[in-house]
């Protein structure tokens, strides 16, 4: 065999190996996923029927929803389903879960995106600025304010802001993703209430989702910012004790140069890892914000749906969270190539 | 470049239209602000709870109305008339001409035959009501005829007529469909049942123009509605789980109704000026239930023993207001043959000396169950308290509706903290099926829907007794036989002791008028403007 059919072969077997690792985590998170549910002491039939329907209307709907079935063959249905891509109809909305999905999850990537962009642009130059002036007065701020952040209760932090932004100062429009008036006007192109008003030319719509997503986003994102900026201020401390730090102090290098274009450089890879997982924790809903500001997002959904042991929605929300996390590793895997050039050689 | 590019972003931003100050809701549009989590179909026959009776209730009709305010009155719907005969075996309901279903196609008797018999056909939800007298899918045809533009319905069991009046009043049992639009889009022979789940098909004063599911419901008018165009254009209901959300926006105007506020803001909102706080005596009872298959409950002093373990007053006027009222009878207040309280307090020491009598006198460990939510959890906590007076140790297990009433359906259960009891009919028959009479205490009989049977208590006197003031015609008479019924069930002492009678609190804007919470949960919008 050529050098050249070799390297081939091997990328094929990694390339097999990688996606049979996805293949086999997926599946292990369903079986686990499905477990759980089951053990779950919750009947979705009684929460279909109420409490006071008769034995025969709560058989009906036992046999309809196959839980007369043994669990096994629960189970495979399930994935046989999934693999013909039916993911069923969710209980709670009598539609089909890949619909709601696809009417919740945008709603989520909104308001998450908004979020991490606030954390991010917040807590790294915070964090950097902890570094610089270690056990000063901004770091002592930094670190007091980003504690209080990430420990305070997001809920008490999103209830708080209704009180003073919409309540007392009315600058959010309150509950949901838009003010109740403008519900309905924009019909869904791309699902992102910012990016559809506009593109229909609904302003009034625009403005209003702008005014309801900031406090939320604003909640969600200083709790990452409170995370972001004590990793940020971690990786950052380690690198300017570095000798190649010192080398370039030596060397006359101005203090904005030696943190931003030598020291920083050097915790872009970490860095991404910290934010890719701080994003997909919030991709994964806050259920807590939601609820607050009634926000119809994908955590939301998903407890809701856990709530009436739904497992048609439970399995296909858990396993849309499991290819979320691997897309964004492989995502920060690409970073890190971009990133680190060392990385590129392998 | 990069300057470039700010500085046509910036551009862009300040060349966006600015909005206009928003005002309060608007004149012609309700808001209302409730939590969506119970509903999870439209359909009404399948509905079960108060949120999605109050949706369906206002896109259906029936054949009547029950009266929001007097309870035994009923109100024309669908059926401009009705007749009882004077057996008492017969209901006729002569139908108006002049209804039409929101596709313009009008209302016929066959339609409601149609819709009414679906819902035994199907075994939905509202079955039971049907079945509770006696009606079933092979009996149907035979006791629920189209004469002309009436409907003739003879009774299949003797009971009262005036309940299966009532029946025709409930959403579950008794909303017409449009036949032909839900056969339109039938599939598989399901009588459009899996379409109806999300749309509907109805002659109510408003229509469902989208349900976004734990989102929003919009309903707007029908302006061909029999009884008149509503004067609100348009209902928006939105999911709020949060009290303290919905209390905030109540107070800045941005909604005009908020349903199952918390009591902490519905004190906090009953100052405020801009919002009317309207508490409605609902229907069934906050009660401590036991089970009678274990061993310690079948006895009847320990049970009498419980009976003088409860705080009744303490728990009512400090747990209680806004959630309930103190209330310890198996029939609702204002329906006939109501009666006094018999005036139970806590007793302990009166308790211990049952429990000697019962042979526990060190007192036993029990699992109590209870919702994981006020006021159940709270009750739950007062009544550990007091059972440990008396030496009674209660683990409190807390967990969502079907954790908590599971195992009660069952008959696994100890004791429960619960709701219930019927009462959405003014009759006092609704309480004693759903709480008394027990037919066949059986395991086998799964009878789920009654709390008699899954506190698994029996008395063949006491059901026959309570058939008897069923079927008593002499209103004085059934009047008494029904207050004997209670003296009697004192008497063998329950499984089932009410604490409190259910009171539903809404609140709303100051400018709403016309808005009267419905004591069966069929709250009717198009009454509803506003005084701006």
């Amino acid at each position: 065999m050529t050098p050249l059919s070799v390297r081939f072969r091997s990328q094929a077997v990694g390339g097999a190996g990688f996606i049979g690792s996805i293949i086999v985590t997926l599946f292990g998170l369903l079986v686990l996923t499905f477990i759980i549910g089951r053990m779950m002491p919750v009947d979705p039939v009684l929460a279909i029927v109420g409490d006071e329907a008769s034995q025969a209307t709560y058989d009906r709907v036992y046999a309809q929803l196959g839980l007369n079935r043994p669990l096994y063959e629960q189970f495979f249905r399930f994935v046989a389903d999934i693999l013909r891509g039916d993911f069923g109809v969710a209980l709670l909305t009598g539609r089909p879960v890949i619909e709601d999905i696809a009417r919740v999850f945008p709603a989520t990537i909104e308001l998450g995106t908004i979020s991490i962009i606030i954390g991010t642009g917040l807590g790294v130059p915070l964090g950097v600025l902890a570094a610089v002036r270690r056990n000063k007065w901004p770091d002592y701020l930094v670190r007091f304010f980003g504690l209080i952040a990430y420990s305070t209760p997001t809920f008490w932090i999103g209830l708080m802001g209704l009180l003073v932004f919409y309540a007392m100062l009315g600058w959010t429009g309150g509950s949901g993703r838009v003010e109740i008036f403008y519900t309905g006007l924009v019909s869904p192109i791309t699902g992102f209430m910012l990016i559809d008003s506009v593109l229909v030319g609904e302003w009034d719509v625009f403005w209003s989702a702008l005014r309801n997503i900031w406090l939320p986003a604003l909640v969600l994102g200083l709790n990452s910012m409170a995370y972001i900026s004590r990793m940020t201020r971690s990786f950052m401390m380690e690198q300017l004790g570095q000798e190649y730090v010192i080398t370039a102090r030596v060397k006359g290098l101005s203090q904005n140069q030696v943190v931003w274009r030598h020291a920083f450089r050097n915790i872009r890879v970490q860095l991404v890892t910290i934010v890719a997982l701080a994003y997909g924790g919030l991709l994964e809903g806050a259920v807590l914000v939601e609820t607050v500001f009634s926000w119809p997002g994908f955590g939301g959904y998903l407890t809701s749906n856990l709530m009436i042991g739904d497992m048609n929605a439970v399995m296909a929300c858990t396993l849309l969270v499991g290819v979320l996390f691997i897309a964004l590793n492989i995502l920060s895997d690409i970073l890190y190539r971009v990133f680190d050039p060392r990385t590129r050689a392998a | 470049m990069k300057h470039l590019l700010i500085a046509s972003m910036t551009a862009l931003v300040l060349a966006m239209p600015v909005p206009a100050a928003l005002a309060a809701t608007p004149d012609d549009q309700l808001v209302i602000g409730l939590s969506m989590s119970n509903i999870l179909t439209v359909d009404p026959a399948a509905i079960a709870g108060r949120e999605a009776t109050a949706v369906v209730t206002n896109v259906y009709d029936t054949p009547v109305q029950l009266d929001a305010v007097e309870r035994t009155r009923v109100n024309p719907g669908l059926a401009e008339s009705w007749e009882i005969s004077e057996d008492g075996s017969t209901v006729t309901l002569n139908f108006r001409q002049d209804a039409k279903f929101s596709s313009g196609n009008p209302v016929t008797v066959e339609d409601a035959l149609w819709s009414w018999k679906r819902i035994l056909q199907l075994e939905l939800v509202g079955s039971a009501a049907w079945q509770a007298y006696g009606f079933t899918l092979d009996n149907f045809d035979e006791h629920v005829r189209a004469q002309g533009n009436s409907i003739v319905v003879t009774l299949p069991e003797a009971g009262d007529p005036l309940l299966i009046l009532y029946l025709f009043g409930k959403p579950s049992a008794a909303s017409v469909v449009d036949r032909a639009v839900a056969l339109e889009h039938e599939v598989d022979g399901d009588l459009g049942a899996a379409w109806l789940t999300t749309n509907t098909a109805g002659s109510g004063p408003f229509v469902l123009r989208n349900w976004t599911a734990n989102d929003t419901i919009i309903l707007d008018r029908n302006d061909d509605y029999w009884g008149g165009a509503a004067p609100m254009r348009r209902v928006l209901i939105r999911h709020m789980p949060e009290s303290q959300t919905k209390r905030l926006m109540l107070e800045r105007g941005d909604l005009d109704v908020g349903f199952a506020l918390s009591v902490p803001d519905i004190n906090a909102l009953s100052s405020n000026e801009a919002v009317e706080v309207q508490a409605v005596a609902s229907s069934g009872f906050y009660f401590l239930a036991v089970n009678m298959k274990d061993e310690r409950f079948a006895n009847q002093e320990t049970r009498l023993a419980l009976r003088y373990l409860i705080d009744y007053q303490g728990i009512n006027s400090t747990i209680m207001p806004n959630y309930g009222v103190l209330h310890q009878r198996p029939v609702s207040p204002g329906v006939i043959g109501s009666i006094d309280d018999p005036g139970y307090t806590l007793d302990v020491e009166k308790a211990k000396q049952y429990l000697v009598e019962a042979g526990y006198a060190d007192g036993f460990t029990v699992k109590l169950l209870a919702l994981n939510e006020p006021p159940f959890l709270d009750i739950a906590t007062s009544i550990q308290g007091t059972l440990a007076q008396a030496g009674i140790k209660a683990d409190i297990v807390t967990g969502t509706g079907n954790q908590v009433y599971g195992p009660m359906r069952e008959r696994t259960f100890e004791m429960i903290v619960g709701r219930g009891g019927g009462g959405q009919e003014p009759h006092p028959h609704s309480n004693m099926q759903a709480l008394v009479i027990n037919p066949d205490n059986s395991d086998d009989a799964g009878l789920s829907g009654l709390i008699g049977w899954r506190t698994s208590f029996y008395d063949e006197a006491l059901n026959k007794l309570a058939l008897d003031a069923l079927l008593e015609r002499d209103p004085a008479q059934q009047e008494k036989l029904y207050q004997d019924v209670q003296y009697l069930y004192e008497d063998l002492v329950p499984a089932v002791q009410p604490i409190s009678a259910v009171v539903d609190t809404v609140v709303f804007g100051a400018d709403i008028e016309g808005y009267q919470n419905h004591y069966g949960w069929t709250t009717r919008f198009n009454t509803v403007s506003k005084s701006r």
